[in-house]
């Protein structure tokens, strides 16, 4: 009881439906959406309509918090501005690129001469200058993680991927393993660390079977395999029980930064290449799709190209009757997925069949909720607070704390949305502070 | 193709996997209850009958008995709805309300703290204020502050006691026949001797071995804790109940009245074991101080809650003025779970650290402040004879 190291808890995890076809490319789609908006910054658009872009051409950048640029992922020319479907669920303005299909690059797309004597700021400012931002989900600009003032020793490198039904980082591992490790060492040099984990879930053996033979020339990494849990793959888990330390803030307290598994792929491209942040994988998955595949796409590319694809719906669908999900299905939105499009935070897109209606009764304070969360939290004395306004003890109850893994609603016996109620709370905190 | 986007995070719920939910959790608890009232009925139905002391049909009375319980509550709440819900008016959405509510559990488990020769109206007095006083009223099933049985149970035993007496009591046909028992169950012995001696306090029901197995004299579902410790099996591995709270509630009680014991001079282990085996213990610490809605919610809770109900058991129960402390001591901490719930949550958050650190060794303190009392006021009061003694 003392002993606050998160559990986690055993789901389902309905990956192997989306294992079949590898990891299919489509780097060409007609026309691309760049979303202008990353987290809730509004960028800033730096290209007109009617002008021509090239692969890797920087399009818009983020201001303010953590300013990053955004490129062109595809060549051609900027045809209108229009709004679309983003992950958030909201409506957002975005670039419309038509594609010409020539594949042309941005002159800043060339080898890097000298990566060896490339050093520590360099590699930062790269990560800048590439537009990376954290690909599993939180889209955190990541050279911010490496201006910390903390000293940093170690690297997590985060292939846990312990939602269910997703397999996009599984498969680009699988497909680039090398990459994988440059990109850890790469990310050592820029932190100044001498250790790196790739964290993965145990049964994902074709993964440390891709990344085996490589090890051995390049000292420091490690491999690390955690259990079959839900949420194994979040980040104070995983200082928790692969470096036993425990932290309050972030990670870099514990002296450690965490990137995801395509992360490093793409930081691996930029240090080697000038290839800046441009596609990612996504895996369009569920009961409800046809032949679930993962992609690796272009940012901007509309799901419903990728949909049809994967050969359309599942025959017997009732729209009526199903869950259309950006994002996993612990943590994602549900979202008109017709218009959607891929930004980069967006790691797979899952369609099933909602599950028969059941008559619930009212919570019986059963507590699983309070067992269930990582963070500690008590779920129910939160809901209660928020009802009643009551903003001292929603502070006191660290409702801040919650990391919004969805586990207390997940194992709700009556189907109680109390994760929401948690939202709801830490919403009321952010309005009266 | 328009297309619909329904639903919150996560879309993934235990709840909606078929054999899962609250109505299982539920249906899992009233197996839990069936070893105890198998064994109620065994006791005084079966093995009565076997001795020749009742007729076939009068066998099935104990049995009859306790299904009666669950059948009050259940009309009971069926005429609630009626007359108070105007959603409930048509056969599907009563059977429906009925259905997430758990009509049947507080007669059931009410019937089995009663005693045997409780007339079925005074049951029926019971489960009106089991299900529509303490449950209903309070806002229905999730809502109670107090545990519904045994809010019927203390207005039945407040009230009734002597209805109850005068309509046969406690003891079955068979061991009405028992002279050695005269006429009290084992706590009442205790009250009524005022002191800790073996050969008064268990022998005439044989020995420890008797009151574990429950072939003692008692409440109808209350006196085998062989029973309960099945019942208690099954509910933990279903994770009905936690498996801990039921052992901290039982063991706070075995230490501190092995305190008493010591404190009284007498120092033998048989004495805890005794009151750890006599009265409600059992039955109120696996289904009664572990029912979720009027207990505390996460662990820490628990744990408070348990080690409260542990010391105010020993201290109404030898020093107070009733032969038995569990009811009570349980529903007196019901009206506590509220706090407990907050306290034990912020202390949880808090990482128990800081001041919440303080306020738990002060409750800590409090606890133990009441235990030492409960020893040396029992100590007073209770005398011990050297001679004599199992360990």
């Amino acid at each position: 009881m003392l002993n606050q190291t998160a559990k986690g808890v055993r789901i389902e995890g309905k990956k192997a439906m989306s294992k079949h076809d590898g990891l299919q490319e489509y780097l060409n789609p007609q026309v691309v959406y760049i979303p202008l908006i990353q987290q809730t910054e509004t960028l800033k658009r730096l290209v007109e309509v009617g002008q021509e872009v090239k692969i890797g051409q920087v399009v818009a950048t983020r201001e303010g918090w953590g300013p990053i640029p955004v490129h062109a992922s595809v060549s051609g020319k900027v045809s209108a501005i229009k709004k679309v479907w983003h992950a958030s669920g909201k409506m957002v303005d975005a670039i419309e690129i038509q594609n010409d299909g020539k594949q042309t690059l941005a002159e800043t797309i060339r080898p890097e001469a000298d990566v060896a004597s490339l050093t520590k700021e360099q590699l930062v400012e790269k990560m800048k200058l590439a537009g990376l931002s954290g690909l599993g989900g939180a889209g955190f600009p990541t050279f911010v993680k490496y201006q910390s003032k903390l000293p940093i020793d170690t690297i997590i490198i985060n292939a846990v991927e312990c939602e269910p039904y997703i397999t996009g980082d599984y498969m680009m591992i699988v497909k680039y393993p090398e990459k994988v490790l440059k990109g850890l060492s790469y990310l050592m040099r820029a932190a100044g660390a001498t250790k790196g984990y790739i964290a993965f879930k145990a049964y994902n053996t074709a993964m440390k079977e891709a990344l085996a033979p490589f090890l051995s020339a390049y000292p420091g990494i490690m491999l690390s395999e955690v259990k079959d849990v839900y949420p194994a793959g979040w980040e104070k888990y995983l200082v928790q029980h692969i470096l036993k330390k425990n932290y309050q803030g972030l990670p870099s307290e514990a002296g450690v930064i965490i990137n995801n598994a395509q992360t490093a792929i793409v930081f691996a491209d930029m240090v080697e290449h000038n290839i800046p942040l441009i596609a990612r994988a996504i895996t369009i998955t569920g009961e409800g799709i046809k032949e679930p595949k993962n992609f690796l796409v272009p940012i901007g590319t509309q799901v419903k190209e990728l949909v049809a694809k994967c050969g359309g719906y599942a025959e017997g669908l009732d729209p009526a009757k199903s869950h259309y999900i950006a994002g996993g299905p612990m943590t994602g939105r549900a979202i008109l997925i017709d218009e959607l499009i891929v930004n980069d935070t967006l790691g797979s897109v899952i369609v099933k069949p909602m599950p028969l209606e059941k008559d619930h009764p009212a919570c019986m304070g059963c507590g699983k909720c309070a067992d269930a969360c990582p963070a500690f939290l008590t779920p129910t004395e939160i809901q209660k607070a928020a009802e009643r306004k009551d903003l001292e003890l929603i502070r006191k109850l660290k409702a801040t704390k919650c990391v919004g893994c969805g586990l207390c609603s997940y194992v709700c016996p009556s189907h109680i949305e109390i994760a929401d109620f948690v939202d709801k709370a830490k919403v009321l905190l952010k309005k009266g502070a | 193709m328009a297309r619909f986007a329904a639903g919150k995070a996560p879309f993934l719920r235990i709840a909606d996997q078929p054999k899962q939910g609250t109505a299982v959790i539920m249906r899992d608890f009233m197996i839990g209850m069936l070893p105890v009232i198998l064994f109620a009925w065994y006791k005084n139905g079966i093995q009565v009958y076997m001795d020749g002391n009742i007729g076939l049909l009068e066998m099935f009375y104990p049995l009859v008995f306790v299904v009666l319980g669950g059948v009050f509550s259940t009309l009971l709440e069926t005429i609630f709805f009626l007359v108070t819900d105007p959603n409930a008016k048509t056969m599907k959405s009563l059977k429906q309300k009925l259905g997430t509510s758990f009509a049947a559990i507080p007669g059931l488990i009410l019937a089995l703290m009663l005693p045997l020769y409780t007339p079925i109206w005074v049951l029926l007095f019971g489960c009106f204020f089991a299900s529509i006083v303490a449950k209903m009223l309070f806002g229905g099933f999730g809502n109670n502050l107090f545990n519904p049985a045994l809010l019927g149970y203390l207005a039945v035993g407040f009230t009734m006691s002597g209805v109850i007496n005068a309509a046969g009591g406690l003891f079955n046909q068979s061991e009405l026949l028992i002279d050695a028992y005269a006429g009290a169950t084992p706590l009442g012995l205790l009250a009524r001797l005022k002191v800790l001696d073996y050969d008064l306090l268990v022998k005439p029901y044989g020995s420890l071995w008797n009151f574990f197995l429950g072939t003692i004299p008692g409440a109808l579902g209350e006196t085998s804790a062989l029973a309960l410790l099945l019942a208690y099996i099954w509910l933990s591995v279903r994770k009905v109940i936690r498996w801990y709270t039921p052992v901290i509630y039982i063991g706070t009680v075995f230490v501190v009245s092995w305190g008493l014991g010591i404190a009284s001079g007498e120092a033998g282990l048989w004495f805890p074991m005794y009151s750890i085996l006599s009265g409600g213990l059992f039955f109120g610490a696996v289904l009664m101080a572990t029912e979720p809605v009027t207990t505390p919610k996460n662990p820490f809770g628990k744990v408070l809650f348990m080690l409260f109900l542990g010391v105010l058991t020993v201290l109404f129960r030898f020093i107070g003025n009733f032969p038995e402390g569990v009811g009570t001591a349980i529903i007196a901490m019901n009206i506590f779970t509220l706090p407990l719930d907050k306290f034990a949550a912020v202390v949880r958050a808090e990482g128990y650290r800081k001041a919440a650190f303080w306020k738990s060794v002060a409750i800590g303190a409090f606890i133990l402040a009441i235990a030492v009392y409960a020893i040396f006021k029992g100590a007073t009061m209770y005398a011990a004879f050297a001679a004599g003694g199992l360990f």
